[in-house]
């Protein structure tokens, strides 16, 4: 009832930014985890099909929101193995949006995970 | 957490209390506000705000303004301008409810839409349920017996649909074309007045001899208002976030914004926008925060919304917008290529 509103959440267009009708799931390994603003970005490497590996760069939600909720750079260290539901940017580079991400036996990255789990007494 | 929050809301309702036994200043308020007043008078307590050196009161620390309560009343609550508490209690309890449920299972969507193809935003911490809440008993921001927008001038419709004309098919020609917000130029949380957003909804006060500084974390902007009896400047001087001068009634700060730009629009108003925003502190914890809203040009006749600000917690974390802003020149890169594409598969026919 009262949260009809329906508020503005990225700073940007993600139609604009990102394909809708191209959903890519990746398995990777991080490689960095850049904690900027507006939008954090993880890096993952990607191991293609002919063994090749591909850097990928995954968007990600807002530092300061994150850092409030107890998370720091070290919540997301390299080497950690992710998989990354999202969609590929337009411009068709390795780029990505993660609508999801989460640890290889199903446990949400972010939340619960138990790599990750931040500061008990900032939750 | 939820008796924190029960706590804040009693306050901002005896916030509410005090400010319609205060000011009925706007009269469009006066009969609702009494009888709010009625319904809750055991709550109110008279208390004596703290005060800066230079005698005013002092409104400084960290505050945010988040808040459920939509600007405008959702249809079918008619004329009823706020919630009772028991209503407001078990609001409060489906919104926690809700952000739990999001932590489990991932944010409900519906498939195909925008929000589908977007972030689980509760993994990332966006959903605004996860940070602190300002709640109120109002039901709308705007407040009065309608709780809506006034209707927007036959004109003004026009002016605004010249505008978004003019840039319908150019949207991504360049970075010029694109929302201030998308080159962190100004964002809709640190413009004038100031409402909240999805996220990072946080504000710092500071006050100095014959000025009010308020800081907003998103977009990391400082807006300075002088309180120092000058008036403002010169017609053709025009800004984003307007000019905004200050002065005090009793221990309200009373802040006019006029000289503004048509190019950040306020709900579709264009450079005639006039604010007058009231800032209360009635009590330790919560802020009232009202504002007038008048613009000749937009609207027949002027309009009041009311909010309550809560105290947080800081610092402020900068969030500098322009940082790693890899959004824009995605969305520009990415136009390109499929103008490229398009051209290919033109020539190829």
């Amino acid at each position: 009832m009262m949260s009809a509103a329906a508020p503005v959440w990225a700073h940007h267009s993600f139609s604009a930014e990102f394909d809708s009708n191209r959903p890519v799931k990746l398995h990777g390994t991080v490689t960095d985890w850049e904690l900027v603003n507006p939008h954090s970005w993880i890096h993952i490497d990607v191991k293609n099909e002919d063994g090749t590996v591909t850097n990928w760069m995954i968007e990600g939600g807002s530092p300061n929101a994150l850092l409030r909720l107890g998370f720091n750079k070290r919540s997301l260290p390299p080497g950690t193995e992710i998989v990354v539901e999202g969609y590929r940017a337009k411009d068709g580079g390795n780029l990505a949006v993660g609508k999801n991400i989460t640890f290889p036996d199903g446990k949400r990255m972010l939340l619960g995970g138990s790599a990750n789990e931040p500061d008990a007494d900032k939750k | 957490m939820s008796h924190r929050l029960f706590a804040s809301a009693t306050a901002a309702l005896t916030a509410f209390v005090m400010l319609c036994a205060q000011t009925p200043a706007s009269g469009q308020t006066a009969p609702s506000a009494t009888k709010a007043v009625k319904a809750s008078a055991n709550t109110s307590k008279a208390w004596t705000p703290p005060h800066t050196p230079d005698g005013h009161p002092d409104l400084q620390g960290y505050w945010t303004n988040s808040t459920e309560t939509p600007l405008e009343r959702p249809k079918g609550l008619g004329a009823k301008e706020f919630y009772t508490e028991t209503e407001l209690a078990d609001l409060m309890k489906k919104d926690q409810d809700r952000v739990a449920l999001n932590k489990e299972e991932g944010r409900p969507t519906e498939p195909g839409t925008n929000a589908d193809v977007h972030y689980d935003y509760t993994q990332y911490g966006l959903d605004r349920g996860q940070a602190k809440l300002s709640w109120n008993r109002r039901t709308s921001l705007i407040v009065g017996e309608k709780g809506t927008l006034p209707p927007m001038l036959p004109e003004a419709r026009k002016r605004n649909a010249a505008i978004a004309a003019k840039n319908r098919g150019h949207e991504l020609d360049g970075p010029e074309n694109l929302s201030l917000s998308t080159r962190c130029i100004v964002v809709a949380q640190e413009s004038v007045p100031m409402l909240s957003g999805g996220y990072n909804n946080n504000l710092q006060i500071v006050q100095g001899e014959g000025v009010v500084a308020i800081m907003h974390e998103m977009n990391h902007s400082v807006r300075v208002v002088p309180i120092d009896g000058r008036p403002h400047p010169p017609a053709d001087i025009r800004q984003f976030k307007g000019d905004s001068i200050g002065h005090w009634e009793g221990t309200t700060l009373v802040v006019d914004t006029t000289n503004f730009t048509g190019r950040n629009p306020f709900q579709g108003s264009g450079d005639k926008l006039h604010v007058v925003e009231r800032f209360t502190r009635v009590d330790a914890d919560t802020i009232l925060y009202r504002f007038t809203v008048e613009d000749p040009e937009t609207w027949d006749q002027p309009w009041t919304a009311e909010t309550a600000w809560s105290k947080v917690d800081g610092p402020i974390f900068e969030y500098a917008c322009h940082e790693a802003n890899y959004a824009l020149p995605h969305e520009l890169h990415g136009a390109r290529v499929a103008e490229e594409e398009a051209a290919k598969k033109k020539a190829d026919k």
